[in-house]
């Protein structure tokens, strides 16, 4: 209860400053919704040259795209570690949170909330319900909670791996490469996995995986049966990586060495 | 009751070396070499409840080291610590509710909101009742006369203002233990008497535990009954500022000034029973130390009144602290030869 009402706090603040930056605000959501379109284009580029990826038609592989942007506009709401390392271990603003009395991890998150992000799920949602239209598919009751489910999983297996990768700050002095790096390969889990060679198949399913943030779990919905029994794993990965995520910060926080005097 | 307990306490930090040159950098790259770096060296001691504490040293001396162990900020390497009836770093969360923390160099407010606004977060954050909040607000922005400041951003208020509403926001859940770290550096003198000022009602009102490091011994002076130096991550001395005073204090200095030349074989001779020393420049100028347990005017009474000495000005200075602390912050160590007692030695 105590962080949920948190959370408003924080969204009330955020919301009264960015009313004082008003352009700032619609800049970011112009910037983010056209990062979208261009991978969206890039689809659709590739469809006018095929008809099928590794035995994905278009509209398939258009809503496990729109299944992605769901998890994805979740993630960059609540999750935003982008410049973890510089503001509080380089500048030394985790002192300040080290001595608030909320989870040290959650205060970060709500002080760096970016509501913009959501738009991308929306639109997500509509992706999915046009492509869904156009495939025919059959809503059935349980099709609802379960997507609500896999979303949420998603959501947390990308906040996982983050958490995991941003901990490492905690032990190396100079901000690492390695979240840009991150970003790029996240993308490959929006396309099915089956087009890619086995290395890469595993990482992004067992070690990075990216997939279950798009392509398996979206399977089930789309009726692939060769990949439903990785989509009902979803959850299962979100609850390992979350805890590997949260153990290795935990771990990090305890190595924090302080900024200057 | 203790606040504050400190036992064995030391922190150290590895710091890579860097090789010099190109070579030096490509070797660094596969082998590191690392040394280890006492930030604060086996400290130990307490503080009662209700006390203010001085906690002075160097740059570099260890000072936030130690306040950042003791707010649970850091993790010690080792030995044993208990804050509040906490162990910091182990029930951060809890522990934290307790405690008021102020960094002089850095804020704790949001940078784009309202000073009011940044308050009431903190309100929310540390779980304090409307009514708490209200009450003890009012108390805090009367005290330290915030009424018109409470609706700007803090990035339009001047640093005596901003450092004001760090107080507030700091101490608005009425920690019982307050750290303060250089809390006056870089505000002009009213300000700075202002929060001393602060500070000690807070502290006879509310019986809040204070401990502050400061480069300001006036600070020191105002506010606090006891000091805790530390050098190079010892504690030196910890004893109250006056013993300080009187076993590191070289006692009174006394310039004359002469209208005729007077020798200074003259006033020795004058002074001879007693154990003062006498340095002279120049015959027009001299300068006697009289040590602490000799009175000033027996020893102006030799001399004043003889009548082949013409004196034109006298010019009595203490010792201050500023200069003693200079001195033991240069010798490394706060034993004097002959004296021992409670001190422990760098």
């Amino acid at each position: 209860m105590y962080y949920i009402g948190l959370v408003f706090e924080y969204l009330k603040n955020y919301m009264k400053t960015r009313l004082t930056y008003r352009a700032d605000f619609w800049v970011e959501v112009v910037s983010d919704l056209l990062m979208q379109a261009s991978n969206l284009i890039f689809i659709f580029v590739v469809f006018g040259h095929t008809n099928s990826l590794g035995g994905w038609s278009e509209a398939e592989v258009v809503f496990v795209y729109g299944f992605f942007m769901v998890p994805f506009g979740l993630f960059s709401c609540f999750v935003n570690l982008w410049n973890f390392s510089d503001r509080y271990i380089v500048k030394g603003e985790m002192d300040r949170i080290l001595t608030r009395p909320a989870y040290n991890l959650f205060q970060i998150f709500l002080e760096n909330i970016d509501p913009p992000g959501l738009i991308g799920s929306l639109i997500g949602i509509i992706i999915m319900i046009i492509s869904g239209g156009q495939l025919g598919l059959e809503l059935v009751w349980w099709h609802l909670p379960v997507m609500i489910l896999f979303a949420i999983s998603a959501t947390l297996i990308y906040t996982g791996i983050y958490i995991a990768l941003t901990s490492l700050s905690f032990y190396s002095d100079s901000p690492t490469g390695i979240i840009p790096l991150m970003y790029n390969i996240q993308n490959y889990g929006r396309y099915p996995v089956t087009i890619y060679n086995r290395a890469i198949q595993f990482l992004l399913t067992w070690i990075l995986p990216f997939a279950f943030v798009g392509i398996y779990p979206a399977s089930l919905f789309l009726g692939r049966e060769e990949m439903t029994h990785m989509a009902w794993l979803t959850p299962v990965m979100a609850a390992i990586f979350l805890t590997i995520g949260l153990t290795s910060w935990n771990v990090g926080v305890k190595k924090y060495r302080g900024a200057g005097s | 009751m203790k606040a504050i307990e400190v036992e064995h306490l030391s922190k150290i930090f590895k710091v890579q070396k860097s090789r010099g040159g190109l070579k030096g950098a490509l070797q660094d790259l596969f082998s590191r070499q690392y040394n280890e770096v006492a930030a604060v060296n086996d400290i130990s001691f307490s503080i009662p409840a209700g006390e203010i504490c001085g906690y002075i040293g160097e740059n570099g001396a260890g000072k936030s080291t130690t306040i950042k162990m003791l707010t649970g900020i850091l993790v010690p390497t080792a030995g044993k610590l208990n804050v509040g009836g906490y162990v910091p770093h182990e029930e951060r969360e809890k522990f934290v509710k307790n405690i008021g923390v102020v960094f002089g160099q850095r804020s704790q407010l949001w940078w784009d909101i309202g000073v009011i606004e940044s308050f009431g977060l903190l309100r929310k954050v540390y779980g304090v009742s409307e009514q708490d909040y209200k009450k003890r607000l009012d108390e805090l922005v009367q005290r330290l006369d915030l009424g018109d400041l409470l609706s700007r951003p803090v990035r339009k208020l001047s640093l005596g203002q901003r450092m004001r509403c760090e107080l507030v926001a700091a101490l608005l859940h009425n920690p019982s233990i307050v750290f303060l770290d250089e809390p006056t550096i870089g505000l002009d003198i009213i300000v700075k008497t202002e929060i001393r000022e602060f500070l000690k009602d807070m502290n006879r009102q509310h019986g809040t535990t204070i401990l502050l490091t400061t480069h300001d011994l006036q600070d020191i002076e105002a506010l606090c009954s006891r000091v805790i130096m530390l050098d190079e991550g010892r504690i030196i001395y910890d004893g109250g500022l006056d013993t300080l005073k009187t076993r590191w204090g070289q006692g009174t200095r006394v310039t004359l000034q002469f209208g005729t030349a007077c020798p200074l074989g003259r006033l020795q001779s004058l002074t001879s029973d007693l154990h003062v020393s006498w340095t002279a420049d120049n015959d027009l100028h001299a300068e006697v130390l009289v040590p602490a347990e000799l009175n000033v005017s027996d020893v102006l009474a030799k001399i004043v009144g003889q009548p082949d000495i013409a004196i034109t000005d006298i010019k009595i200075t203490e010792t201050t602290t500023d200069e003693i602390v200079r001195q033991i912050y240069q010798t490394g160590s706060a034993t004097k030869e002959t004296q021992g007692g409670t001190v422990s030695h760098a």
